[in-house]
C-alpha cells in the first residue's frame, strides 16, 4: 500500500514534551491555593472501625479537616449510581462509607491539609483502632470454595464446552494432567494514581486525573455525587503508564472531589507506592489442564478448569480458559471457570487479562503433551493448527499464526535445537529454547471524533480518548495527516478531555483501530468540504473535477494528472474567506460484517534460557516474538508496545508476585525494593516481527492492535525453555532459582 | 549527601597518627571508600580525619624472618602487581584484581578493609585462609593477633581504642602450596556475596575460610577437617561441601536469603577445592 506516514517509523510525537518534563501529569496541575489530601490505609484486612482519634493530627497548624465515614455527607445510595465502565459485577464499593473493613489497606480516612508536608504529618498522628477479624486471602486454601461467577461482565464471554472431553480424553493414547499456578500481581506504573480537583465559583469542577478514560472518570462522579455532567470537566493529558489500573476510576479521584465539594477549594491527592498495592490486580490463579492425544499427536481432549481470587464485594470476571477452546483444532473442549471470594479488594485488567494466565497454563500443557510424544514442540502446533475458532466456529477475518510460526522459527534458529532437555551446555550454564503461541481480541469500538481546519491549513483533531504511553497521539496524526495529505506538523491531535468527542476507555488493544477509524473518517469528510470549498473559488482550476480527479499532497489540492495544477489549503481557506472548517464524526464497528468472523491476534514467542545450575539463576538470552496483527501503523511504536509486553512476559515467568502474608491479609512486598520486576541488566536480545497480515474484514483501516498480544505466550514459552535446559518442569510462577535447586 | 564537619590532620608517621587518636570519635582515613560513603550518609560523624595513607613506613611489601609483610596502606593495585605476592601468595594478587574498580584499587588499603571489617570483603577471608597476624601498635606499643582472632562481628575487631593497624604478617608458604579464592559477586560493587578462600599446604593440611556468608568472615573447621590430609576427590569435595557453612548464623538480605547464602557457601567451597586439586 502506497502511504505517506501511516506504516511509517514516525517518531513519537509527544516525545519531545515528555523528554523536556513539559508534558503534565494529573498531580503536576495546580492553582494558587490548592489543598492536599493524604489517604490513611487500613491496617488490618477484615473488621471493623471501632474508634477514629483526630486530636492530635487537627491540632498541627496548617490541618483543614479530616475525612472518614464519621462525618461524610449522605452520598448516592442505588449500587448502580457507583458502576463504572469497567465495572464487574457485584457490589461496587464505597469508599469512606463504612466502618466495616474488607481488605488491607481499605482507604479508611483522608487528611486535608494546606500542604502535602502537613497532610502526611497530620496522618501519621491519626489513630485508629479496630476490631480485627480473621481474614481469607490464600486462594490455594479455600479452592474448595470456588463457585461458578454471578453475572456477566461486557466483553467476557462464558466459557463454551463442547463435544465429551471425558469419553476422549479416556480414550486418547497420550495425556498430560497438571496444575498452574501464579500469585498476584500489581501493575504498579511509574506514575501513582493522582487527581487534581480544581473547584471553580458556581461549583464547576475541572478534574486533572490520571485515567485510561476521561469519560469514566466523569461519569463516576456524577452519580456519586449527584453532579451534573456540564459541572464535571475531566482531562488527563497524559498518563504515566497504566496497564488497566487506571481503567476504573481510582479511590484518590473519589477523596479529592469529595474533599474539593465539602470545603469548596481545590484539593490534590496522590497515592503513595505501597497505597498502589491497594488497587485492583492481576488475580491469584490456579489453573487444571488435561490434555489428550493420538499417538502422532493429533489433540483428542481439551480440558481447562481455572480457580481464581476475587474480592468479598464484586465477581471480577476475565477470560482465561476461553482460549483454550480456540487456538487448536480440537473436537472435545471442557472449560470451568470458577471464583473464590476473599478479603482482598476486587482484581482488575492488567496487561492481556486472562490471556496473560490462561495462555500460559495451556502452552505449558501443550509442551509436556509434546515431550510425551516426542514431536518437536512446534510440530505440536502446527498438527494441530485451527482454521476457524472452535468455540464460535465461525472463520478468522486474518490468521497469519502459521507465518509467525514459521518466521519467528527461522529467525530464532528452532531448527538447530536439540530435542532433548539437558543436551545443551555452554560453559557451567545450561541452555534451553522453548516455544508458546499467543492470541489476543482484535475489537473495536464507536468513537467520536472531531477535526478543525483552520485558515492556514492546519488541521486540529479531537478525541477523548487516552494515551497511556502507547503512542495514541501518534498514530492518530499520522492517520490524520496522511487522509487529507498534510505535512505531519501541521497536524495536531488532542485527547483526554471530556469536551472533546465521545471515546471509551483505552483498554483491550482496541484504540488503534476504533479511533483511528473516527479521526480517518472525520478527516475525509474534511477532505470533501475543503474540495467544494476550492471548486466553488473564483478561476479555481478544479471547477470541473470530482474528488476522484485530485490529489491531496504536503498540504495542497493537486491535480492528478498534472500535479503542478494546485492550490494549497491554506489559500482554499482564504480565497474562500473561511475562517475554519469544522466536522465531527462516529465510526461504528460494521457489526454485521463482524459477526460473521472471528476477530484475532495472534503470536508465536521463541526463547532462549541459560540457567546456571550452581546458582540457579535463569537469564533469557534471547527473544523473537511473531506478531500478527493486521496493518502495523507505526512499526517504532508498535515494536515498542510489543517489546513492553515481551518484557513483562518475561518478568511474570521469574519475578513478579505480590505475596501476602496471610497472617495479617497484607502483602508484605509492597514496594518497588521487594516487588521485583526487570531491570535493563535483566533484559538481553529481543526481536520483533511483524508477520504481513492484509485484513480488509476487521475494520477500515485493518489494523488489530498490539497493546496487549506482547505480554501472551512469553511466560509459557520461559518456562518450557527452562525444562529443555534443566529437565525440571514448573508450574508455578514466578520461577524463582529456589524452585530449580 | 554531604558529610557534618570535621577536623582534618595529615600523619607523615604511626606515632603521630596514635598521638592524633586521644579523642573517642577521631577516625582514621586510609584509601577512604568505606569511610566517606558512610560519612556522606551521617552514618559516622566524627570530629577529626587523621590521613595515614601518605606515611611511607606503612607501605610495601617484604619478606623478612620466613614471612611475607604486608604494609598496612599498601594499596590493592600495589599488592596485585608485586613479584613476592604474585609467586608465593597468588590467590592474594588474584583476588585484589577484582575488588572494586580501577578507583578502588588505587586508593583502597589492605589494612583499611581489614579495619572496617565489612562481612562481605574480600580480604577477611584471604588473610585468615593465609593464617596471618594482623600486627597493630597504640600507645603500648606493638602487638600482634592472629587473623582467627581479629574479626569479632558485623564490622567489629579486636582493635583497641587508640590502635592502628601497622602490618599483615602471613607465614612464607611452604612449597607446594596451593591457593584459590572465588566469589559471587555482587553485580554493582563486586562486594562478594559469598566468597571462599583456599590454602592447601603439601601435606594437605587445608585452611578454608568463607566472606560473605555470616556477620564477619571466618574459617571453617569442620569443612578443613573433611579434606585435611586426604586427597581432593569429588568424595572428599563432596564431604566437606556438606559439613561447610554448619552451625553459623547466616545473613539474608535483599540480595541473598539464608537458604541460598548457604548454598552459594557449598558451591563456591567445591569451586575452590576443586580449583587446587
Amino acid at each position: 500500500m502506497q502511504t505517506t506516514f501511516t506504516g511509517k517509523p514516525v517518531n513519537r510525537v509527544d516525545g519531545p514534551v515528555k523528554v523536556t518534563g513539559r508534558a503534565q501529569y494529573a498531580a503536576e496541575f495546580s492553582t494558587g491555593q490548592t489543598l492536599h489530601g493524604v489517604i490513611i490505609s487500613s491496617t488490618v484486612a477484615r473488621g471493623r472501625i471501632t474508634g477514629i482519634d483526630e486530636s492530635a493530627a487537627m491540632q498541627v497548624k496548617g490541618v483543614v479537616t479530616i475525612f472518614s465515614h464519621k462525618n461524610i455527607p449522605t452520598l448516592a445510595w442505588l449500587n448502580f449510581s457507583y458502576w463504572d465502565l469497567a465495572a464487574p459485577p457485584g457490589k461496587h464499593f464505597r469508599y469512606f462509607q463504612t466502618d466495616e473493613i474488607y481488605f488491607s489497606q481499605q482507604p479508611v480516612a483522608i487528611v486535608i491539609a494546606e500542604t502535602f508536608e502537613i497532610a502526611r504529618h497530620a496522618a501519621a498522628l491519626v489513630h485508629i483502632t479496630y476490631e480485627t477479624l480473621p481474614a481469607e486471602t490464600d486462594v490455594y486454601a479455600s479452592l474448595h470454595k470456588a463457585r461458578k461467577p454471578k453475572g456477566s461482565r461486557i466483553g467476557i464471554k462464558k466459557p463454551k464446552s463442547r463435544g465429551n472431553f471425558s469419553k476422549a480424553f479416556a480414550a486418547s493414547a497420550v495425556t498430560v494432567k497438571a496444575e498452574y499456578r501464579h500469585g498476584a500481581e500489581h501493575h504498579n506504573p511509574m506514575e501513582t494514581m493522582a487527581s487534581t480537583v480544581i473547584y471553580q465559583d458556581g461549583g464547576k469542577l475541572v478534574i486533572y486525573d490520571k485515567t485510561q478514560g476521561v469519560f469514566n472518570s466523569q461519569q463516576y462522579i456524577r452519580g456519586i455525587f449527584n453532579l451534573k455532567f456540564k459541572n464535571i470537566k475531566v482531562v488527563s493529558p497524559y498518563v504515566g503508564g497504566a496497564f488497566g489500573v487506571a481503567l476504573r476510576p481510582q479511590y484518590q479521584l473519589f477523596a479529592a472531589v469529595l474533599a474539593a465539594l465539602q470545603l469548596k477549594r481545590s484539593v490534590k491527592i496522590s497515592l503513595t507506592r505501597q497505597q498502589m498495592f491497594s488497587l485492583g490486580h492481576r488475580p491469584a490463579i490456579v489453573q487444571q489442564l488435561a490434555l489428550g492425544a493420538s499417538a502422532d499427536g493429533l489433540l483428542q481432549a481439551i480440558s481447562h478448569t481455572a480457580i481464581q481470587e476475587t474480592s468479598r464485594f464484586e465477581d471480577y470476571v476475565q477470560a482465561v480458559v476461553n482460549w483454550s477452546g480456540m487456538l487448536y483444532n480440537c473436537a472435545h473442549v471442557q472449560m470451568d471457570y470458577k471464583l473464590v471470594p476473599l478479603d482482598i479488594n476486587s482484581p482488575a485488567d492488567m496487561r492481556a487479562p486472562g490471556a496473560a494466565s490462561g495462555v500460559f497454563a495451556l502452552e505449558c500443557a501443550m509442551d509436556e503433551l509434546a515431550y510425551q510424544l516426542s514431536i518437536d514442540p512446534l510440530q505440536l502446533r502446527l498438527i494441530n493448527y485451527a482454521e476457524k475458532d472452535g468455540v464460535s466456529g465461525k472463520a478468522y477475518s486474518s490468521k497469519a499464526l502459521k507465518a509467525c510460526y514459521l518466521q519467528g522459527a527461522d529467525k530464532f534458529g528452532w531448527q538447530q535445537r536439540n530435542p532433548l532437555p539437558r543436551s545443551v551446555k555452554k560453559g557451567n550454564k545450561l541452555v534451553g529454547m522453548g516455544m508458546a503461541t499467543g492470541i489476543w481480541d482484535a475489537l473495536s469500538i464507536p468513537v467520536r471524533a472531531k477535526a478543525v481546519l483552520n485558515a492556514q491549513g492546519k488541521l486540529t483533531v479531537t478525541s477523548a480518548t487516552a494515551d497511556i504511553g502507547t503512542g495514541t497521539y501518534t498514530i492518530m496524526s499520522q492517520i490524520a495527516a496522511e487522509t487529507l495529505g498534510l505535512p505531519l506538523d501541521d497536524v495536531t491531535f488532542q485527547l483526554g478531555d471530556t469536551d472533546f468527542p465521545l471515546a471509551f476507555v483505552q483498554g483491550g488493544s482496541y484504540t488503534a483501530a476504533s479511533v483511528g477509524a473516527a479521526v480517518q473518517k472525520v478527516c475525509l469528510e474534511i477532505k470533501q468540504d475543503v474540495f467544494k470549498l476550492a471548486k466553488r473559488i473564483k478561476n479555481s482550476p478544479f471547477k470541473q473535477c470530482s474528488l476522484n480527479d485530485v490529489v491531496f499532497s504536503d498540504g495542497y489540492i493537486q491535480l492528478a494528472g498534472n500535479r503542478s495544477t494546485s492550490l494549497s489549503l491554506a489559500s482554499v481557506m482564504q480565497q474562500s474567506k473561511t475562517d475554519r472548517l469544522k466536522n465531527t464524526a462516529t465510526a461504528l464497528p460494521n457489526a454485521l460484517q463482524q459477526m460473521r468472523y472471528a476477530l484475532n491476534t495472534h503470536s508465536a514467542v521463541f526463547v532462549e534460557v541459560e540457567v546456571d545450575e550452581d546458582f540457579g539463576t535463569i537469564k533469557v538470552t534471547r527473544v523473537v516474538s511473531a506478531v500478527a496483527a493486521g496493518r502495523i501503523l507505526n512499526p517504532k511504536t508498535a515494536r515498542s508496545q510489543v517489546m513492553g509486553g515481551v518484557v513483562w512476559g518475561i518478568s511474570m515467568a521469574l519475578q513478579e508476585e505480590s505475596v501476602t502474608d496471610h497472617h495479617y491479609g497484607r502483602y508484605i512486598n509492597h514496594s518497588f525494593a521487594e516487588y521485583h520486576i526487570p531491570v535493563n541488566a535483566d533484559i538481553s536480545n529481543i526481536e520483533i516481527i511483524f508477520v504481513e497480515e492484509q485484513d480488509d474484514i476487521v475494520n477500515p483501516l485493518g489494523v488489530k492492535g498490539v497493546g496487549e498480544i506482547g505480554v501472551v505466550g512469553v511466560a509459557a514459552a520461559v518456562v518450557n525453555a527452562i525444562y529443555h535446559a534443566t529437565g525440571k518442569r514448573i508450574r508455578q510462577l514466578p520461577v524463582t532459582l529456589d524452585k530449580l535447586l | 549527601m554531604i558529610p557534618t564537619a570535621f577536623d582534618y590532620q595529615k600523619a607523615s608517621t604511626v606515632d603521630e597518627a596514635i598521638a592524633a587518636l586521644t579523642d573517642g570519635d577521631v577516625k582514621i582515613l586510609a584509601g577512604g571508600h568505606s569511610l566517606l560513603p558512610a560519612l556522606k550518609l551521617r552514618l559516622n560523624q566524627p570530629s577529626k580525619l587523621v590521613n595515614i595513607a601518605g606515611i611511607e613506613e606503612l607501605k610495601g611489601i617484604k619478606e623478612e624472618d620466613g614471612e611475607i609483610v604486608i604494609g598496612a596502606a599498601t594499596t590493592y593495585h600495589d599488592i596485585v602487581k608485586n613479584d613476592i605476592i604474585k609467586s608465593k601468595l597468588s590467590f592474594f594478587s588474584d583476588s585484589a584484581s577484582r575488588i572494586g574498580d580501577v578507583q578502588v584499587r588505587n586508593h583502597g588499603t589492605i589494612g583499611g578493609s581489614l579495619a572496617h571489617a565489612d562481612p562481605s570483603a574480600d580480604w577477611t577471608a584471604l588473610v585468615l585462609a593465609a593464617d596471618a597476624a594482623i600486627e597493630v601498635k597504640g600507645k603500648n606499643g606493638k602487638r600482634r593477633i592472629k587473623a582467627t582472632e581479629f574479626f569479632t562481628g558485623l564490622f567489629s575487631t579486636a582493635l583497641e581504642e587508640g590502635e592502628i593497624i601497622t602490618a599483615v604478617r602471613i607465614p612464607s608458604p611452604a612449597e607446594g602450596t596451593k591457593t584459590a579464592y572465588q566469589k559471587f559477586p555482587q553485580p554493582a560493587s563486586r562486594f562478594a556475596m559469598v566468597g571462599c578462600a583456599v590454602l592447601r599446604k603439601p601435606d594437605g593440611v587445608t585452611n578454608i575460610a568463607f566472606t560473605g556468608v555470616s556477620d564477619n568472615a571466618f574459617r571453617d573447621a569442620a569443612a578443613e577437617q573433611a579434606v585435611a590430609g586426604k586427597p581432593l576427590d569429588d568424595a572428599t569435595i563432596e564431604a566437606a561441601a556438606n559439613a561447610a557453612a554448619e552451625g553459623v548464623s547466616i545473613l539474608s538480605d535483599h540480595y541473598a536469603a539464608a537458604d541460598y547464602r548457604k548454598h552459594l557457601a557449598k558451591v563456591y567451597l567445591k569451586k575452590v577445592l576443586h580449583a587446587v586439586a
